[in-house]
């Protein structure tokens, strides 16, 4: 999981760091044996708006698999998305998309 | 014979909800909830604080960029919580229906709690907190921890009824 991006030939390096500072992030909520499955689809409904049904696929998913991508964007915005999801207690973390 | 139906702990009558609990229970919540905000001014690294504050960025390459967020959000953390608790705590000594904003910091706090303790009791996915034997030398705070979550279950339960409906 944690494995680094294989490394890109850099023969323009400048570029490369545009398009890399460019790549979107996605924040992950990871399973853990602590909160609740109805709260957590709570919360996915709460700060996502994302309906019922979404939210259970979500919450069944990081449950079942471990994690979920619940959200991307810009990383100021993947940022504000952690800390919502800290404030309500949930194990968020987030990465560039690979 | 029951003497009466069930009376959930927490109810939703329109836009705002009604607190069922009983003098004790709010005394035990206040209490707990005091020694949550003394927790989390406490001891940065408090290994009971480590599901209430943690990492964003979770890759090794990305150390710097957490240490950033760390600074930054840190303190925004503990603001909210202790903020949460407040308003908790203001509306179980009031003991008059909330709004949803107030319900919000409840479920945040008592989630916080259960955080706290599910760290302490080290909960993990192969045991189940409710099958805890009386004599277990942490059965107390078991019996706490379940508590807090079937609290928890039927707050979000309450606040869930408009949300589902409009999710559909």
């Amino acid at each position: 999981m944690a494995s680094s991006p294989a490394p890109a030939e850099l023969d323009l390096p400048a570029i490369d760091d545009v398009t890399v500072a460019d790549r979107p992030w996605i924040v992950l909520v990871w399973n853990d044996p602590i909160n609740l499955m109805s709260y957590v689809t709570f919360v996915f409904q709460k700060l996502f708006g994302y309906s019922l049904e979404k939210a259970t696929a979500l919450m069944l998913d990081v449950h079942e698999k471990g994690r979920a991508v619940v959200s991307s964007g810009a990383r100021e915005k993947a940022e504000l998305d952690v800390f919502r999801l800290h404030e309500h207690g949930l194990w968020a973390t987030m990465q560039h998309e690979d | 014979m029951a003497k009466r139906g069930f009376i959930p702990p927490i109810q939703r009558h329109g836009d705002q909800y009604v607190f069922n609990f009983g003098e004790g229970e709010s005394e035990l919540l206040t209490r707990l909830l005091n020694e949550l905000s003394q927790l989390v001014v406490g001891e940065a690294d408090d290994e009971r604080l480590v599901r209430i504050f943690p990492p964003a960025y979770h890759l090794a390459t990305d150390a710097e960029a957490d240490a950033e967020y760390q600074r930054l959000m840190r303190e925004e953390l503990v603001a909210t919580r202790l903020s949460g608790i407040a308003v908790v705590n203001a509306a179980l000594r009031a003991t008059e229906p909330v709004d949803d904003e107030t319900m919000t910091a409840f479920v945040q706090s008592i989630n916080g709690l259960r955080l706290v303790l599910g760290t302490m009791l080290d909960v993990s996915e192969d045991m189940d907190p409710d099958d805890i034997d009386d004599e277990h030398p942490m059965a107390g705070e078991y019996h706490l921890y379940n508590f807090l979550s079937w609290l928890l279950d039927w707050a979000v339960r309450a606040m869930s009824e408009p949300l589902s409906e409009a999710g559909t």
